[in-house]
């Protein structure tokens, strides 16, 4: 069974009727799981209890985790100096602790079957270090940072880590964004066109693939930067 | 289970992640560090062991404690620490 965070909406949603087209069995995890129609557990990444709950029940149940895909993440473009101290933790305790606590209590349920796969998400805001998503992007360069130390404490497991860091995708997360804006940073890619949430439950799937057990510790940009 | 047939078990656990099975498992052999007997997957696979051991007692083994890779007060400083921990989590969860 494939763990994915943030399946209720934007690129967790579009991921996981992905695998369940390829017939994955998936496992969501939202802060809201109502309605969702596959298998799901309400959760917020960013409390390790509740992080550790779900993968209690997951353990207890017998479930063989097969992969994470740690979707779940927050947006909030500001200027660092105009951005309230309590957003600036949220973001940081979503996107950064929230990641590093599904791989604390998740990993441990592969480590067990020495096979598996984590995928990550950090953003082209990285690598462009984009103007008015520096606190957004100090907690995805974080998650880059963890991607590739965890990768080689893994390596030994046969798990893999990577991270996927896309550029602006049309999901929610965009909200607020003008589309000059969006072109800004589309521009920038080496690719410069604004790619679809179909294009990194692709990649998604490459990195499910045994054909991609090479990979690890990477960080992949759609789109190219 | 009483302490001292947990702390039998444990120790046995080392012993059976090492590749020189005539080490003697000490109370004070260290598990972390730099003259530590376990590398640090013999380390998570031990966690992965006492996790299960832990279960068939019928209480849940937490290895990640505030401490846990404190050279000095950690539960991996040596096997009788580990040892240790886990019957006084196995006690306070009874």
């Amino acid at each position: 069974m494939i763990i994915i965070t943030g399946a209720s909406k934007g690129l967790g949603r579009a991921i996981c009727e992905r695998l369940l087209e390829k017939d994955f069995a998936v496992f969501g995890i939202a802060r809201n799981v109502e309605g969702l129609p596959f298998p799901s557990m309400a959760c917020d990444v960013s409390s390790y209890e509740q992080v550790k709950a779900v993968s209690q029940k997951l353990k207890k149940d017998g479930v063989k985790i097969t992969a994470l895909i740690n979707a779940a993440g927050i947006a909030s473009m500001n200027l660092a100096v105009t951005t309230p101290p309590n957003v600036a933790v949220n973001i940081i305790q979503v996107n950064l602790l929230g990641t590093i606590y599904c791989c604390q209590n998740f990993a441990p349920l592969m480590l067990r079957n020495k096979m598996g796969s984590i995928v990550n998400f950090s953003t082209i805001a990285v690598a462009l270090g984009l103007k008015g998503e520096s606190i957004y992007a100090a907690s995805k360069a974080g998650v880059e940072g963890f991607t590739r130390s965890f990768a080689r404490e893994m390596a030994d497991f046969n798990v893999k880590v990577n991270c996927i860091a896309p550029g602006p995708i049309d999901t929610n997360l965009l909200k607020g964004i003008t589309s000059t804006q969006i072109q800004s940073i589309v521009s920038q890619q080496i690719i410069p066109k604004q790619f679809t949430p179909s294009a990194v439950s692709d990649l998604v799937e490459v990195l499910l693939d045994e054909r991609s057990s090479s990979l690890s510790g990477q960080v992949l940009h759609i789109g190219g930067a | 289970m009483n302490p001292d047939r947990a702390k039998t078990e444990i120790f046995a656990a080392i012993l059976a992640l090492l590749e020189n099975e005539s080490t003697v498992i000490t109370e004070d052999l260290p598990l972390i560090g730099s003259d530590s007997v376990l590398d640090s997957m013999k380390l998570v696979e031990l966690c992965l062991a006492l996790e299960d051991k832990a279960a068939d007692l019928g209480f849940e083994f937490d290895w990640t404690s505030d401490a846990a890779m404190s050279k000095s007060r950690s539960m991996f400083r040596t096997a009788g620490a580990l040892a240790a921990e886990f019957v006084s989590q196995m006690e306070s969860k009874k």
